[in-house]
């Protein structure tokens, strides 16, 4: 049986009927039909699912939909203002960060949550803060230099484009 | 694939969860991090009626030191908390550096130490840690509390000493002394989202002459079907003057008790070897933390 439930994602309330074992990222995806959110293993190994709740990175693959009414969503639709991406984004861009793209979204919220605790990491902290974020092109090289390129954007040290 | 029926409820407070848990019994599973309940029932090894959601407990929140007893923990603090918590670092730095093993970021931020415990998984990070610690359990339940060492909560693979209706509710290290450490050394395949082929919490305390073992503690994982200390190589230690050969002994001390397995991870003639190894770097890097304390003073 279903349940009627409130979740705002992305600063926006949505209204939604879900069964208590409903997945977040089957909510996102299938139900609001936010399709940015990938599913991959379904069992919190690949990363793909990551969404941000209350600002910390999050597996929607293994967060129930009812367990996040009262929360902040935030995924990877939510990320940049308007038209003016965030500076995560804008350095996947400019590094050429970006394969196949089915991890990308994952991984570019795993490192906007890295770079809102250091906007100063080292190449280790980078790996680690990625670890749970699986590239199936094994792109790695580009995806750290890009999150190193982040952080400089936000300190201003580097310039997008 | 995964359309499993269950209910789902969030408990408003701590009485209430408790009323709701030995209302439902063996119907209802509790809820904090997910990270391995929810692929439980994903792979259909668990069916639980209820899930109790305790996540958002304020009275299973928080960390706080103090000096006489020690450091508390509470049942709903994340994983990540713990690894970042300046208190942990302080009073249990081979604590938050097993808890920064554990899992991915985005599972140390969902899940908690109190499942990782209650999983009672042998391969599980933080209970040699705990073991090593002298951790005391607080266990909460609708009749009340009660405390158990950490030591007697394992009882078989998987298998805890809870009751009916019981829940971990928190743990409590003790203050460490100025002349003891605790170390934790793992060894896995690969540096990130592993399961541990082998680990080991260690706890030294020196004797006033800073040079003989006082107590030694040596908590060892995945080396038999749950985490245990190596207690006959323990008391063998104790009163051991520190140095090679008290080293050898416990290297040869805790292989000849780990009772390890061939799985996929490693075979069992590795977990025997490295077993002594982690032992002796176990050892050592306490050793240099009550040297660089002595140093300070």
């Amino acid at each position: 049986m279903k349940t009627l439930l409130k979740l705002n994602i992305n600063g926006e309330d949505f209204d939604l009927a879900a069964s208590p074992g409903a997945y977040l990222v089957d909510v996102i995806r299938e139900t609001v039909g936010l399709t940015g959110t990938k599913k991959g293993c379904g069992i919190g190994d690949c990363g793909a699912c990551t969404v941000l709740i209350d600002g910390r990175p999050t597996l929607s693959c293994l967060t129930l939909a009812l367990a996040c009414v009262g929360k902040e969503i935030v995924t990877i639709e939510g990320l940049s203002k308007g038209n003016e991406l965030h500076p995560v984004q804008k350095a996947f861009i400019d590094k050429g960060a970006v394969q196949c793209g089915f991890c990308t979204p994952g991984m570019v919220l795993s490192a906007a949550a890295l770079l809102r605790e250091n906007d100063r990491p080292s190449r280790d902290e980078i790996k680690t803060a990625l670890a749970g974020n699986l590239c199936r092109c094994t792109g790695y090289t580009k995806i750290v230099e890009a999150v190193e390129h982040a952080g400089q954007l936000i300190s201003g040290e580097a310039h997008h484009g | 694939m995964h359309g499993q029926s269950f209910a789902y409820q969030r408990p408003g407070s701590l009485r209430e969860f408790e009323a709701l848990y030995a209302s439902h019994g063996d119907n209802a599973k509790i809820l904090a991090g997910g990270t391995d309940l929810l692929v439980l029932i994903k792979e259909r090894l668990l069916a639980p009626r209820l899930l109790l959601d305790i996540s958002d407990l304020p009275e299973l929140k928080g960390i706080a030191y103090d000096p006489a007893a020690g450091l508390t923990i509470g049942a709903g603090v994340k994983v990540a908390e713990i690894e970042r918590s300046a208190l942990v670092k302080e009073h249990a730095p081979a604590l938050a550096f097993a808890a920064s093993n554990l899992g991915s970021n985005q599972v140390r931020w969902m899940a908690t130490m109190a499942g990782n415990v209650c999983h009672a998984s042998p391969a599980a990070e933080t209970p040699p840690v705990l073991l090593a610690h002298g951790c005391e359990l607080l266990i909460g339940s609708q009749a009340g509390e009660r405390r158990l060492p950490i030591a007697e909560f394992f009882l078989a693979y998987r298998k805890t000493a809870l009751k009916p209706g019981e829940y971990l509710k928190g743990f409590r290290l003790p203050p460490l002394a100025a002349d003891a450490a605790v170390a934790y050394r793992l060894r896995g395949l690969r540096r990130a989202m592993e399961i541990d082929m082998i680990n080991l919490g260690v706890y030294l305390r020196l004797e006033a002459d800073g040079a003989t073992a006082a107590e030694v503690r040596l908590a060892m994982g995945s080396v038999g079907p749950i985490s245990y200390r190596a207690a006959a190589t323990e008391e063998k230690l104790k009163g051991m003057t520190v140095d090679e050969a008290f080293l050898a002994a416990a290297a040869a001390g805790v292989a000849a008790e780990a009772a390890p397995i061939d799985d996929v991870r490693a075979s069992a003639d590795y977990r025997n070897r490295v077993v002594g190894v982690l032992a002796r770097r176990g050892l050592t890097h306490c050793l240099e933390q009550i040297g660089s304390r002595r140093n300070k003073a």
